[in-house]
């Protein structure tokens, strides 16, 4: 067993124990340092573990490591709050078919309802019931309408699809609930108990009791019944599985109902210590999701061993940097999943995958048009009208425009990364916030010049995104997407959530008026063409030159023999590599591109009208717009052209709000929704599918005048 | 010379042999492991330059994993040495060893599926430095005269321009091929099993097409169980069962070699 292990693993592991050993010696030194954090972690050490075994049930179900576990778990959790304090049912906000009407009639026809009255509360054990049906009905919905028909997809469309769930989830929490946090009545007894001269509420030792006993069950079902052989058959090959009589299907069924039954679970025995917002869990699930890779995404007892050691360690960190003044106070313990998920991809992770994967089903078309001139005079016309609407257009229609160029360059940023070498990049609004924070204190602090101040901001992004990317050198997939996914995170909480950091106090900023050489282009300064209000055309034009930069250099990113060895890479990377491409270089300078193009649109932002603060940058704004990228079409730039009118405030939601509805409040649900779809059924993106259909249209009109008018060559 | 204080003292002779010898490619106590499992157990062979040599096997004799550990693909779980030219390259990168010409292709043929044919040997073609990158961007790209020559060579000149997948499966082997021959300075070629999944007048054109290759002075191996490609094109046979090479000889004395018999024809009935 030893020998097995490599050299990295060995010192992993000497490391571990030393570590344990320190912490046992100060336990027994001083108990109010180092052992009662570990008691007061075992709570949030019992959501992580618990959430952590539910991704790997799923992850054998049918190998997706699956985001949207935690918005499960908070979905059903408000289901049991509503139940128990209100005995009302939430009704999932539905598509009302005649919306487009009743908007532009200003009446409304029908009104769908919202909840499902059933007295006035509940006792909790059928709320419990009911709320876990819920959850039964979201794991069966989730295995036969989104992933059994993803299973040979490419990893992207999986992750996707999952973080699809999570924006959809989440989204119709807050439409339903609000964001308030909201807590149940509590059902284990919460008195508190006293452990070696500690006091700790009993509900956590029954939390931890419980995820124990579920460890274990699942543990035994898995190793030793029939049903747990033909679950692990079927998730490494279906139709063998089926072929020996297994039914894999089925098996990853009920595995997903098991999987989401457990979440809702855990967030409702969680409810009453922690409280529950609507991105509590999923914030969790990050730790969880390095647990569960700890465990190599099959190991029940390490996910949920390295789940609670995660809590612990959290709550021991805690208590540290309370205690020990030479600790910088900045969050390092909001580091902790990315240090843990870095570390194991890199003791773990190898630098080519050992096989090549099964057959899977085609990746985006990173479809280059050449250049004709009908398609130049279009993208002159497209351009001539982006200018009238920066410019002459009313202010709403100047101000979406200004929100969607910056949003195209961001989309460009994820065309780079994962449309043309696949690497899925959920950190992009972390590096934009570094570069946007960064260029906001160069100039408010150090007084610097913009040409000194943007390039600085840029190349610390880029720089940011070149030591988050060093993991994917040995990893690749949903595992890199979670290693970006917890290095935004560790960014976002460490730098953009507390003062100190860029020299700027906590809150609100902005970077003030650009200008060079003493012309000012912001928002507010004066231009010579437009009605001159607020935002003015300055900056809009500045950006449309800046946007159509940006568009150009990836197209010819896209043609040039850089870009054909990115696609190489996208394709097979042990292909690449028996072919001569340096796959780490490729990946890496990929990583640069994106971040630089981030950055960019980061130091736009923090120009742009307005004030931005850390929110803007978090976690959940990245997973936003990879979805808005993917929707448009993740692997062109006309895919990031469409992502940007539809990025938030953007254009196309502008002329949606003054057209037809309000969509603002359904934004997210909407766009969750579609992802789901577009992942499923359409992987190209709107760009893709409108490229199709005018192919299509070509072909047909060709035809049409073919038979009209027969030509030389028929004959 | 590093290497030279590690082999074993039964490898000098054939290092020794290795000196004298015009081999392009030599293996010396080659050894793969995956934990308690040997593989490739302590082989020893050399591919002379200007032929065609075979390596035959049972499945799971460990003739890919043979093809992964010379390629650089498994640096964890292999060792010994392997010289390419005289010069050790065990523990190069894949991509290293293709820019020093020692390229595969694949028993499932991993092509780039996005890109077309000419863009899959473009791949191939040239190393990419940092220069090189930032030139070909900003000034429009030159036509690799050599990515011409090997399209010509495999008659791929018709297809260049059309996706893989549109293609027959006896012409996306014959890309493979293509893609493996275009590296800069082309010394080996390693085929893993080019005739899986071909008719047998398909694998038929398709050995003529290796031979017509190896007479222009091409280097290969190749590695297959069709024995009547394996016997009919190659000037020399290895064999490996259980990951040791177990015979060796021209196609003439494998024929009639015992231990192939036993072990491979005796219930397999090509050839």
């Amino acid at each position: 067993m030893i020998a097995r292990l490599s050299l990295a693993e060995r010192v992993g592991a000497v490391g571990l124990a030393a570590l344990a050993l320190a912490w046992i010696a100060g336990a027994l030194l001083n108990r109010e340092t180092f052992f009662d954090p570990v008691l007061f972690g075992l709570g949030s050490g019992a959501i992580i573990a618990a959430l952590a075994i539910g991704l790997v049930v799923a992850f054998r179900a049918s190998g997706v490591i699956n985001f949207g576990h935690g918005a499960v778990a908070t979905y059903v959790t408000y289901v049991y709050v509503s139940l128990v304090s209100d005995g009302r049912y939430p009704v999932p906000p539905l598509p009302n078919p005649l919306a487009p009407i009743e908007g532009i009639a200003g009446i409304e026809i029908f009104d769908f309802p919202t909840f499902i009255n059933m007295g006035d509360s509940m006792p909790r054990i059928p709320a419990l019931l009911i709320a876990l049906a819920t959850a039964a009905a979201l794991g069966l919905v989730a295995h036969f309408a989104i992933f059994r028909p993803l299973r040979y997809a490419p990893v992207l469309a999986k992750v996707i699809a999952s973080l699809g769930i999570m924006l959809f989830l989440q989204a119709a929490v807050v439409l339903r609930f609000g964001a308030r946090a909201k807590a149940a009545e509590p059902i284990f007894p919460n008195e508190p108990v006293e452990i070696f001269g500690a006091r700790v509420g009993q509900d956590r030792l029954w939390i931890l009791g419980t995820v124990a006993v579920i460890t274990a069950g699942l543990w035994l079902l898995f190793r030793y019944s029939r049903f747990g052989i033909a679950t692990r058959a079927g998730a490494e090959n279906e139709r063998f599985a089926t072929l020996l009589g297994f039914n894999a299907d089925f098996a990853a069924g009920v595995n997903w109902v098991m999987a989401s039954v457990l979440a809702g679970l855990v967030g409702i025995l969680v409810s009453p210590i922690t409280g529950v917002t609507p991105n509590f869990f999923t914030v969790l699930l990050i730790s969880s999701l390095g647990a569960a890779l700890l465990g190599r995404m099959s190991s029940f007892v390490i996910a949920a061993v390295a789940g609670f050691m995660l809590g612990i360690v959290d709550q021991q960190l805690f208590r540290l940097e309370l205690e020990w003044d030479w600790i910088p106070d900045i969050g390092i313990r909001r580091a902790l999943p990315f240090v843990v998920i870095a570390l194991a991809m890199v003791i773990r992770g190898e630098s080519l995958p050992s096989r090549g994967a099964l057959t899977v089903e085609r990746l985006p078309d990173a479809h280059s048009p050449r250049i004709t001139r009908g398609r130049v005079i279009a993208y002159g016309v497209l351009i001539a009208g982006a200018f009238w609407l920066t410019v002459f257009a009313p202010f709403q229609y100047r101000n979406g425009m200004q929100n969607s160029m910056i949003g195209i360059i961001l989309a460009l940023s994820l065309v780079v990364v994962t449309g043309y070498v696949g690497q899925i990049s959920l950190m992009q609004m972390a590096l934009a916030g570094v570069s946007a924070f960064a260029v906001a204190s160069f100039v408010n602090q150090a007084e610097m010049t913009l040409l000194v101040a943007v390039p600085l901001a840029v190349a610390s992004g880029v720089g940011f995104g070149l030591i988050a990317a060093i993991p994917s050198l040995r990893t690749r997939g949903a595992s890199l997407a979670i290693v970006t996914l917890a290095s935004g995170l560790a960014i976002a909480e460490i730098f953009f959530a507390r003062p100190g950091w860029f020299g700027l106090d906590r809150g609100i900023k902005t970077a003030g008026t650009p200008a060079i050489f003493g012309v000012e282009f912001g928002p507010n300064s004066k231009f010579f063409l437009g009605d001159g209000k607020v935002p003015t055309g300055g900056y809009g034009v500045f950006l449309l030159f800046v946007v159509a930069a940006c568009c150009i250099s990836v197209m010819r990113l896209r043609r040039s023999r850089l870009g054909e060895q990115m696609l190489a890479v996208r394709a097979n990377e042990r292909a690449a590599a028996a072919a001569g491409v340096n796959v780490a270089a490729i990946k890496l300078s990929a990583f640069a591109i994106s971040s630089f193009l981030a950055a960019l649109g980061g130091t736009l932002i923090a120009f742009d009208l307005g004030t931005f603060g850390g929110d803007s940058f978090g976690i959940f704004a990245s997973l936003t717009l990879l979805a808005f990228a993917y929707l448009g079409g993740i692997s062109t730039v006309g895919g990031a052209i469409t992502a940007g009118t539809l990025f938030s405030e953007g254009i196309g939601i502008v002329v949606t709000n003054e057209w037809f509805i309000d969509v603002g409040p359904y934004t997210a649900y909407v766009a969750g929704f579609f992802l789901i779809a577009t992942a499923v059924y359409n992987n190209e993106g709107i760009d893709g599918f409108q490229r199709k259909q005018v192919q299509q249209l070509g072909a047909r009109l060709n035809r049409l005048w073919r038979l009209r008018a027969p030509t030389k060559a028929d004959a | 010379m590093s290497w030279f204080v590690l082999i074993k003292r039964s490898d000098l002779l054939c290092v020794w042999r290795l000196a004298m010898s015009d081999a392009v490619l030599a293996t010396v106590g080659l050894k793969v492991r995956f934990g308690g499992l040997v593989a490739v157990d302590d082989v020893s062979l050399e591919c002379r330059r200007g032929r065609l040599t075979g390596l035959i096997g049972p499945n799971g004799a460990g003739k890919t994993t043979f093809i992964d550990a010379v390629t650089g693909f498994l640096p964890n779980n292999s060792k010994g040495s392997v010289l390419l030219e005289g010069e050790e390259v065990f523990g190069c990168s894949p991509h290293r060893l293709s820019h020093y010409g020692l390229t595969r292709t694949w028993q499932t043929l991993e092509l780039f599926d996005d890109v077309t044919v000419r863009s899959n040997l473009d791949i191939a073609s040239r190393r990419l430095t940092v220069g090189s990158a930032l030139l070909d961007y900003f000034r429009p790209r030159q036509r690799a005269e050599r990515v011409d020559e090997v399209l010509e060579l495999l008659n791929l000149g018709d297809i260049a321009e059309r996706q893989p997948r549109e293609l027959s499966q006896g012409q996306r082997k014959l890309v493979g091929v293509g893609r493996a021959l275009v590296a800069e300075s082309s010394n080996i070629l390693l085929l893993d099993e080019p005739a899986a999944g071909l008719d047998k007048a398909e694998t038929e054109w398709f050995g003529a097409q290796l031979r017509c290759l190896v007479d222009q002075g091409y280097t290969m191996l190749v590695v297959d169980h069709d024995m009547g490609l394996v016997l009919n094109v190659c000037d020399f046979i290895h064999m490996l069962v259980f990951g040791q090479l177990t015979a060796s000889g021209t196609p003439d004395v494998m024929r009639n070699n015992a231990d192939v018999i036993a072990a491979y024809l005796g219930h397999s009935g090509t050839g």
